[in-house]
Protein backbone atom coordinates (compact mmCIF):
# COMPACT_ATOMS: atom_id res chain seq x y z
CA UNK A 1 0.00 0.00 0.00
CA UNK A 2 1.11 3.77 -0.78
CA UNK A 3 1.22 5.75 1.90
CA UNK A 4 1.42 9.69 1.96
CA UNK A 5 1.00 12.42 4.35
CA UNK A 6 -1.40 15.39 3.46
CA UNK A 7 -2.69 17.90 5.54
CA UNK A 8 -5.89 19.66 5.21
CA UNK A 9 -6.45 21.47 2.16
CA UNK A 10 -4.12 19.29 0.25
CA UNK A 11 -5.10 17.08 -2.48
CA UNK A 12 -4.01 13.59 -4.37
CA UNK A 13 -5.00 12.73 -7.55
CA UNK A 14 -5.32 9.08 -8.69
CA UNK A 15 -5.12 8.03 -12.66
CA UNK A 16 -6.22 11.52 -14.94
CA UNK A 17 -9.26 12.37 -13.72
CA UNK A 18 -9.62 11.55 -10.05
CA UNK A 19 -8.50 14.06 -7.04
CA UNK A 20 -9.00 13.65 -3.48
CA UNK A 21 -9.10 16.35 -1.11
CA UNK A 22 -8.61 16.07 2.82
CA UNK A 23 -11.43 18.59 3.70
CA UNK A 24 -11.11 18.91 7.63
CA UNK A 25 -9.89 16.81 9.80
CA UNK A 26 -10.71 16.51 13.76
CA UNK A 27 -9.81 14.19 16.26
CA UNK A 28 -9.83 10.88 14.42
CA UNK A 29 -12.32 11.88 11.75
CA UNK A 30 -11.46 13.19 8.92
CA UNK A 31 -13.70 14.67 6.32
CA UNK A 32 -13.05 13.71 2.70
CA UNK A 33 -13.69 15.35 -0.66
CA UNK A 34 -13.44 13.12 -4.15
CA UNK A 35 -13.97 14.88 -7.52
CA UNK A 36 -14.01 12.00 -10.29
CA UNK A 37 -15.70 10.91 -13.47
CA UNK A 38 -19.31 10.90 -13.53
CA UNK A 39 -19.18 6.68 -14.15
CA UNK A 40 -17.20 6.28 -11.25
CA UNK A 41 -18.13 4.66 -8.33
CA UNK A 42 -17.30 5.79 -4.96
CA UNK A 43 -18.74 3.48 -2.08
CA UNK A 44 -18.15 3.61 1.81
CA UNK A 45 -15.73 0.25 2.14
CA UNK A 46 -18.44 -1.03 4.79
CA UNK A 47 -20.94 -0.45 2.32
CA UNK A 48 -19.60 -2.03 -0.14
CA UNK A 49 -18.79 -5.01 1.71
CA UNK A 50 -21.98 -5.42 2.42
CA UNK A 51 -23.48 -5.39 -0.90
CA UNK A 52 -21.06 -7.65 -2.22
CA UNK A 53 -22.10 -10.10 -0.02
CA UNK A 54 -25.67 -9.79 -0.15
CA UNK A 55 -24.31 -10.28 -4.15
CA UNK A 56 -22.49 -13.43 -3.08
CA UNK A 57 -25.53 -14.29 -0.96
CA UNK A 58 -27.93 -13.97 -3.73
CA UNK A 59 -26.24 -16.12 -6.50
CA UNK A 60 -29.29 -18.77 -6.74
CA UNK A 61 -28.90 -22.55 -5.65
CA UNK A 62 -31.50 -23.55 -6.90
CA UNK A 63 -32.27 -27.18 -5.56
CA UNK A 64 -35.76 -28.82 -5.38
CA UNK A 65 -36.95 -26.75 -1.72
CA UNK A 66 -35.85 -23.49 -3.92
CA UNK A 67 -38.04 -24.76 -7.25
CA UNK A 68 -40.54 -25.10 -4.69
CA UNK A 69 -40.66 -21.93 -2.76
CA UNK A 70 -40.05 -20.03 -5.95
CA UNK A 71 -43.15 -21.65 -7.35
CA UNK A 72 -44.75 -20.75 -4.12
CA UNK A 73 -43.83 -17.31 -4.39
CA UNK A 74 -45.29 -16.95 -7.59
CA UNK A 75 -48.76 -18.14 -7.13
CA UNK A 76 -48.50 -15.90 -3.60
CA UNK A 77 -47.62 -12.93 -5.90
CA UNK A 78 -50.24 -13.22 -9.01
CA UNK A 79 -52.79 -14.14 -6.19
CA UNK A 80 -52.25 -10.37 -4.68
CA UNK A 81 -52.50 -8.66 -8.20
CA UNK A 82 -55.88 -10.13 -8.36
CA UNK B 1 -29.46 -18.71 -31.72
CA UNK B 2 -27.01 -19.21 -28.96
CA UNK B 3 -28.28 -20.83 -25.73
CA UNK B 4 -26.98 -20.56 -22.36
CA UNK B 5 -27.06 -23.60 -20.00
CA UNK B 6 -28.46 -22.09 -16.37
CA UNK B 7 -29.31 -24.54 -13.90
CA UNK B 8 -28.91 -27.91 -16.62
CA UNK B 9 -31.26 -25.80 -18.51
CA UNK B 10 -30.57 -24.29 -21.84
CA UNK B 11 -32.05 -21.37 -22.86
CA UNK B 12 -31.80 -19.56 -25.89
CA UNK B 13 -30.91 -15.87 -26.75
CA UNK B 14 -30.19 -13.28 -29.34
CA UNK B 15 -27.21 -11.52 -29.04
CA UNK B 16 -28.67 -8.31 -28.99
CA UNK B 17 -30.13 -9.28 -24.79
CA UNK B 18 -26.53 -9.15 -23.92
CA UNK B 19 -26.39 -6.92 -21.28
CA UNK B 20 -23.22 -4.93 -20.69
CA UNK B 21 -21.98 -4.21 -16.79
CA UNK B 22 -18.93 -2.42 -17.77
CA UNK B 23 -18.53 -2.06 -13.92
CA UNK B 24 -19.67 -5.83 -12.94
CA UNK B 25 -22.32 -5.99 -10.03
CA UNK B 26 -21.24 -4.59 -7.14
CA UNK B 27 -18.20 -6.25 -5.64
CA UNK B 28 -18.42 -8.85 -8.33
CA UNK B 29 -16.33 -7.06 -11.34
CA UNK B 30 -16.52 -10.84 -13.35
CA UNK B 31 -20.21 -10.33 -13.99
CA UNK B 32 -19.52 -8.29 -17.52
CA UNK B 33 -21.98 -9.87 -19.53
CA UNK B 34 -25.16 -11.41 -18.86
CA UNK B 35 -28.64 -12.40 -19.98
CA UNK B 36 -31.85 -12.17 -18.46
CA UNK B 37 -34.02 -14.98 -19.03
CA UNK B 38 -37.68 -14.27 -18.46
CA UNK B 39 -39.10 -17.69 -16.27
CA UNK B 40 -42.52 -18.28 -17.62
CA UNK B 41 -43.23 -21.17 -15.02
CA UNK B 42 -42.18 -18.92 -12.28
CA UNK B 43 -43.50 -15.51 -13.82
CA UNK B 44 -42.35 -12.62 -13.16
CA UNK B 45 -38.97 -14.14 -12.24
CA UNK B 46 -36.39 -14.32 -14.13
CA UNK B 47 -32.56 -15.34 -14.05
CA UNK B 48 -30.04 -12.63 -15.10
CA UNK B 49 -27.11 -15.27 -15.93
CA UNK B 50 -23.33 -14.44 -16.57
CA UNK B 51 -22.25 -15.26 -19.96
CA UNK B 52 -18.65 -15.88 -18.54
CA UNK B 53 -19.05 -16.79 -15.26
CA UNK B 54 -21.25 -20.44 -14.62
CA UNK B 55 -22.06 -20.06 -10.76
CA UNK B 56 -23.17 -16.34 -11.25
CA UNK B 57 -27.06 -17.22 -11.99
CA UNK B 58 -29.62 -14.38 -10.07
CA UNK B 59 -33.15 -14.70 -10.02
CA UNK B 60 -34.41 -11.46 -10.17
CA UNK B 61 -37.74 -9.33 -10.29
CA UNK B 62 -38.95 -5.91 -11.09
CA UNK B 63 -39.79 -4.42 -7.86
CA UNK B 64 -43.20 -3.06 -8.78
CA UNK B 65 -44.50 -7.14 -9.32
CA UNK B 66 -44.16 -6.69 -5.45
CA UNK B 67 -43.22 -3.45 -3.96
CA UNK B 68 -45.94 -1.15 -5.45
CA UNK B 69 -44.35 1.99 -3.60
CA UNK B 70 -41.10 1.54 -4.55
CA UNK B 71 -39.19 4.48 -6.19
CA UNK B 72 -35.43 4.53 -5.96
CA UNK B 73 -35.69 7.94 -7.39
CA UNK B 74 -32.56 9.33 -6.15
CA UNK B 75 -31.37 8.99 -9.46
CA UNK B 76 -32.92 11.64 -11.40
CA UNK B 77 -30.48 10.79 -14.46
CA UNK B 78 -32.48 7.79 -15.30
CA UNK B 79 -35.31 7.89 -17.91
CA UNK B 80 -38.10 5.76 -16.60
CA UNK B 81 -39.46 4.68 -19.80
CA UNK B 82 -36.08 3.95 -20.81
CA UNK B 83 -34.77 1.73 -18.17
CA UNK B 84 -35.54 -1.59 -16.55
CA UNK B 85 -35.47 -1.71 -13.35
CA UNK B 86 -34.83 -4.96 -11.42
CA UNK B 87 -33.86 -6.28 -7.91
CA UNK B 88 -32.43 -9.13 -6.61
CA UNK B 89 -34.32 -12.14 -5.04
CA UNK B 90 -32.42 -14.41 -2.37
CA UNK B 91 -34.81 -17.89 -2.67
CA UNK B 92 -35.03 -19.03 0.16
CA UNK B 93 -36.32 -22.64 0.64
CA UNK B 94 -39.10 -20.99 2.64
CA UNK B 95 -40.68 -18.90 0.36
CA UNK B 96 -42.12 -17.23 3.05
CA UNK B 97 -38.40 -15.63 4.09
CA UNK B 98 -37.37 -14.81 0.52
CA UNK B 99 -35.87 -11.89 0.60
CA UNK B 100 -35.70 -8.80 -1.95
CA UNK B 101 -32.25 -6.65 -2.21
CA UNK B 102 -34.15 -2.94 -2.47
CA UNK B 103 -31.04 -1.08 -1.15
CA UNK B 104 -28.89 -1.71 -4.88
CA UNK B 105 -31.12 -2.38 -7.52
CA UNK B 106 -30.00 -3.09 -11.03
CA UNK B 107 -31.02 -0.61 -13.61
CA UNK B 108 -31.06 -1.55 -17.65
CA UNK B 109 -30.90 1.29 -20.20
CA UNK B 110 -33.38 -0.88 -22.89
CA UNK B 111 -31.83 1.37 -25.61
CA UNK B 112 -28.20 0.78 -25.15
CA UNK B 113 -28.37 -2.85 -23.20
CA UNK B 114 -26.28 -1.40 -20.36
CA UNK B 115 -26.61 -2.10 -17.12
CA UNK B 116 -25.73 -0.89 -13.37
CA UNK B 117 -25.81 -1.94 -9.80
CA UNK B 118 -26.62 0.89 -7.99
CA UNK B 119 -26.17 1.44 -3.88
CA UNK B 120 -29.29 3.60 -2.57
CA UNK B 121 -27.31 5.40 0.29
CA UNK B 122 -29.45 7.53 3.09
CA UNK B 123 -32.07 5.37 1.64
CA UNK B 124 -34.72 3.43 4.13
CA UNK B 125 -34.99 0.43 1.86
CA UNK B 126 -32.92 -2.34 2.86
CA UNK B 127 -30.61 -5.20 1.79
CA UNK B 128 -32.67 -7.86 3.35
CA UNK B 129 -36.36 -7.00 2.77
CA UNK B 130 -38.93 -9.46 3.26
CA UNK B 131 -42.21 -9.88 1.21
CA UNK B 132 -45.31 -7.58 2.44
CA UNK B 133 -47.58 -10.71 4.65
CA UNK B 134 -50.83 -9.95 3.17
Amino acid sequence: MLVLSRRKGEKIVIGNAIVIEILTVSGDGVRIGITAPGETSIHRHEVFTEIQEANRNAETVLGELEKTSLEQLAAFLRVNQK
Amino acid sequence: MPSINIKEQEYSYSEDEIIDFTEGLVGMPEMRRAVLVPLPDFEPFCWLASMEVENMRFIVVNPAEIFADYKPSEFAILNESETITLVIVKVSSDWRKTTVNLRAPIFINKESNRGVQLVLTDSPYRLSESLPQN
